[in-house]
């Protein structure tokens, strides 16, 4: 019996023992001591910020006064993809114009035109592949001058559509052709809408 | 006198498909020089342009996305001092079809600080040096990027993007 219970205690004591040393020597084998202080330096590189998007470079459009609507420019779907990871702004900022094909033809930037003016602008798409048929909330482009309009805000990975909008007064002609070249600018922006 | 009979049928024969065949070039050709239907050699053959609005839109689609392009620009890019190069990272991606050239123009100035050559699809710029030297600062510019046709060189139209140059020192 005794040499049981002694039994039993030399294993106790020698258990405990070993899982002293053991910590011991754990403790020994680390780099910074238990209590004490370390240094470990971090590096960051801030990554530049890519804008990357997919948007035309020219936009063909017809303008006839035939059309039932009240706009009267037939327009393709004007796509544009922000394939960046942060919301981006597509603003017109100058668009050239050229009427001097069109005889006595003025220019508008309002959108209100007199007999012998012509009007162009963009509108955002409101239904995916439909025309717009109205001019409402359409953006008037202002002629050889510059202009900040922003036209569409994309979010991240997002596709958007504008299309071409006009009207013309009752005076211009149907068989000339002018010219209308609006530079799209895109830029980065903080939150989208 | 059997023979004389075939000869005279045969003749008679003759000269009746030859009167028909008046009579069919007749009705085929000589009675429409009668109506006077003279056809336009100004015609085109097809559907009036304005008439099909759908078609119209059509053909203008196919025009405006021919002219799509795609690329990438670095909205920061930052130059250690006014001679040294920047990263610029411009990319015309593989999938564009088109050739790019880049400008950048100081906003307010419009002074041209720098200008690639042609960039084939599939190629970027990692880094650049300025052809103006700039003095140290920060400077909204607007880079364009011209499309121009792989094929044949011709001009396809412009497009723009913001950015903040920043010269360090």
């Amino acid at each position: 019996m005794k040499k049981r219970l002694l039994l039993q205690l030399i294993l106790i004591f020698a258990l405990l023992f070993s899982t002293v040393s053991y910590a011991a020597d754990v403790n020994s084998t680390r780099d910074i001591p238990v209590g004490g202080s370390g240094q470990m330096e971090m590096v960051g590189t801030i990554e530049p910020t890519i804008l990357s998007v997919t948007m035309p470079t020219f936009v063909p459009f017809n303008i006839s006064s035939s059309l039932p609507t009240q706009n009267k420019v037939i327009s393709p779907r004007i796509k544009m993809k922000n394939n960046s990871n942060v919301p981006v702004r597509v603003d017109v900022s100058y668009t050239k114009v050229d009427l001097s094909k069109l005889d006595n033809v003025k220019w508008s930037d309002t959108g209100m035109v007199s007999d012998n003016q012509i009007a162009i602008g963009l509108k955002q798409e409101e239904s995916k592949d439909e025309m717009p048929e109205s001019l409402a909330q359409a953006r008037w482009l202002k002629a050889n001058q510059k202009q900040d309009m922003n036209v569409l805000i994309l979010n991240a990975n997002q596709e958007g559509a504008l299309y071409v909008v006009g009207t013309m007064g009752q005076n211009v002609s149907d068989n000339g052709t002018f010219n209308v070249t609006p530079t799209f600018v895109v830029s980065k922006t903080s939150a989208a809408d | 006198m059997a023979k004389r009979k075939k000869q005279l049928l045969s003749l008679a024969g003759i000269i009746l498909l030859v009167a028909v065949t008046i009579l069919i070039c007749y009705f085929f050709f000589a009675r429409k020089d009668d109506n006077n239907l003279l056809y336009d050699d100004n015609a085109t053959v097809g559907v009036l342009p304005g008439i099909d609005v759908d078609a119209r839109r059509k053909e203008l689609q196919d025009q405006l996305d021919r002219s799509m392009i795609a690329f990438s620009i670095n909205t920061s890019p930052v130059f250690l001092n006014g001679t040294s190069e920047g990263n610029l990272l411009i990319e015309n991606p593989g999938n564009n079809a088109k050739l790019l050239r880049v400008s950048i123009r100081v906003d307010g100035t419009e002074e041209e600080i720098y200008a690639s050559n042609y960039l084939k699809p599939g190629t970027y710029i990692e880094s650049v040096k300025l052809d103006k030297v700039l003095e140290k600062g920060t400077y909204d510019a607007t880079a364009y990027f011209s499309a121009y046709d792989e094929a044949n060189g011709e001009y396809i139209g412009e497009t723009g993007a913001q950015i903040t140059i920043t010269v360090q020192n």
